[in-house]
């Protein structure tokens, strides 16, 4: 047992590492590992931080210094490798249409370097709040990735695995959830540290148990590539898609507006 | 609970929301070869009832109604009108969805996309879908007049 922490919450950890340890015997019993390696990665990666955090806070103490920056500064190698599995689940979704993948890669780079800025600017700016600060912007660029790859996935009514549905909103749901937890800590830094580390603790649990039911049959690799079409067909198709549309809109809009019709 | 923590919370409370919707509709796993024989269909079937729409909606005929017959039947004329009007509207979207499905298929089949000519058509199918939904409910509410509809009869389907 580990003084300054209670008993309940190291229990939830335990439960955590061992969730995490059948989830990794899932990966490689199911030869999944082979789909999602960066996915694998993160979750093996998350197993070696808590490890080392038993260690850290057994020989430092939980409220100590050292132990504040290992954590912190573990908790941030694990959201980089969180970002790595998200970017490998975009691209198992998309990567079959290299047309709409060629535009998703832009448009959510440029959607989560936009959050990313957004968190800095309404952050407050206090050194002390700096890495939650930062810890909140990446959990919140995570989740707009994944929900602005769903739209991209409806808009286009593209096939996706099942997989990676249920792996993308687990990951969107704990992202949620630590900028929830992260702006309340925030808000009520002193005696909400503990409460904080239980809620991400729960949420974890939440999304280790739905990690573990996507995987729990092994994925018949199917990452053939479309037969794609000649470029010209949609050079010279689409554009005339788009007046049949905008003369469509035209006869709504007239609708809308009857009175511009009216000579 | 000060801006900042609403700020947050609005922004994840819109995720949430955008994630539940996506996940909540169930994706049409139509097979793109099916979808692909909708190329063929041009996208335009409803725009061929124009004249009888026309018909309809002329304003001659509504002010022969008006002098001859019973207010109670020019009544159920006006509703029948606005029944048409709605059927006509639906069918425009009909027509609208039948582009957009083909344009998604040449698109999901294409190596390279433009940019551009996808935002014009998100816009485009934005703008109908806002217009669309503002003119039902005005005329299932009864806000439009069904005579005003006459613009209908002046319609130029201009990609004939």
């Amino acid at each position: 047992m580990i003084p300054g922490i209670a008993q309940f919450q190291q229990i939830i950890w335990a439960v955590n590492a061992i969730m995490s340890v059948m989830l990794l015997v899932l990966l490689a019993v199911r030869k999944n590992y082979r789909a999602y390696p960066a996915f694998t990665f993160y979750i093996a990666m998350n197993l070696t931080q808590a490890a080392l955090l038993y260690a850290v806070y057994r020989r430092w103490g939980y409220s100590s210094l050292a132990s504040w920056g290992v954590a912190w500064g573990s908790q941030a190698a694990m959201i980089c490798a969180r970002a790595v599995a998200v970017a490998e689940l975009c691209k198992h979704s998309l990567s079959r249409y290299p047309g709409i993948w060629a535009l998703a890669k832009r448009i959510l780079l440029l959607c989560s370097g936009l959050v990313l800025l957004y968190s800095g600017v309404a952050a407050r700016h206090q050194w002390k709040l700096a890495v939650p600060s930062a810890d909140r912007g990446l959990e919140l660029s995570i989740a707009t990735v994944i929900v602005v790859l769903f739209l991209f996935v409806h808009y286009y009514d593209v096939r996706t695995e099942r997989t990676d549905r249920w792996l993308a909103t687990g990951f969107c749901l704990y992202s949620c959830f630590g900028v929830l937890n992260d702006t309340f800590a925030d808000r009520y830094l002193h005696g909400y540290a503990e409460l904080w580390s239980l809620l991400g603790m729960l949420a974890f649990f939440g999304s280790l148990f739905l990690w573990s039911w996507a995987l729990r049959k092994p994925l018949t690799v199917t990452v053939t590539k479309e037969n794609l079409l000649p470029l010209h067909v949609y050079q010279s198709l689409t554009p005339e898609i788009n007046l049949r549309l905008r003369g469509l809109n035209e006869q709504l809009c007239r609708l809308w507006k009857p009175e511009v019709t009216r000579h | 609970m000060n801006f900042n923590v609403i700020l947050f919370f609005g922004f994840v409370a819109i995720l949430l929301l955008a994630l539940g919707w996506t996940l909540r509709r169930p994706q049409r796993h139509k097979r793109l070869q099916t979808e692909a024989d909708s190329l063929e269909g041009g996208g335009q079937r409803h725009i061929a009832y124009l004249p009888q729409i026309r018909q309809a909606f002329a304003k001659s005929d509504y002010e022969f109604l008006s002098k001859n017959v019973p207010p109670d039947v020019l009544r159920r004329v006006r509703r029948e009108r606005r029944h048409v009007a709605v059927a006509y509207l639906a069918a425009l979207r009909e027509d609208f969805q039948s582009l957009l499905r083909m344009a998604r298929v040449i698109a999901v089949l294409s190596p390279e996309l433009d940019a551009i000519h996808e935002f014009e058509r998100l816009r485009l199918t934005a703008k109908f879908a806002w217009q669309y939904e503002m003119i039902r409910w005005r005329l299932l509410a009864g806000v439009a007049p069904v005579p005003q509809l006459n613009g209908l009869s002046e319609f130029e389907w201009k990609l004939e």
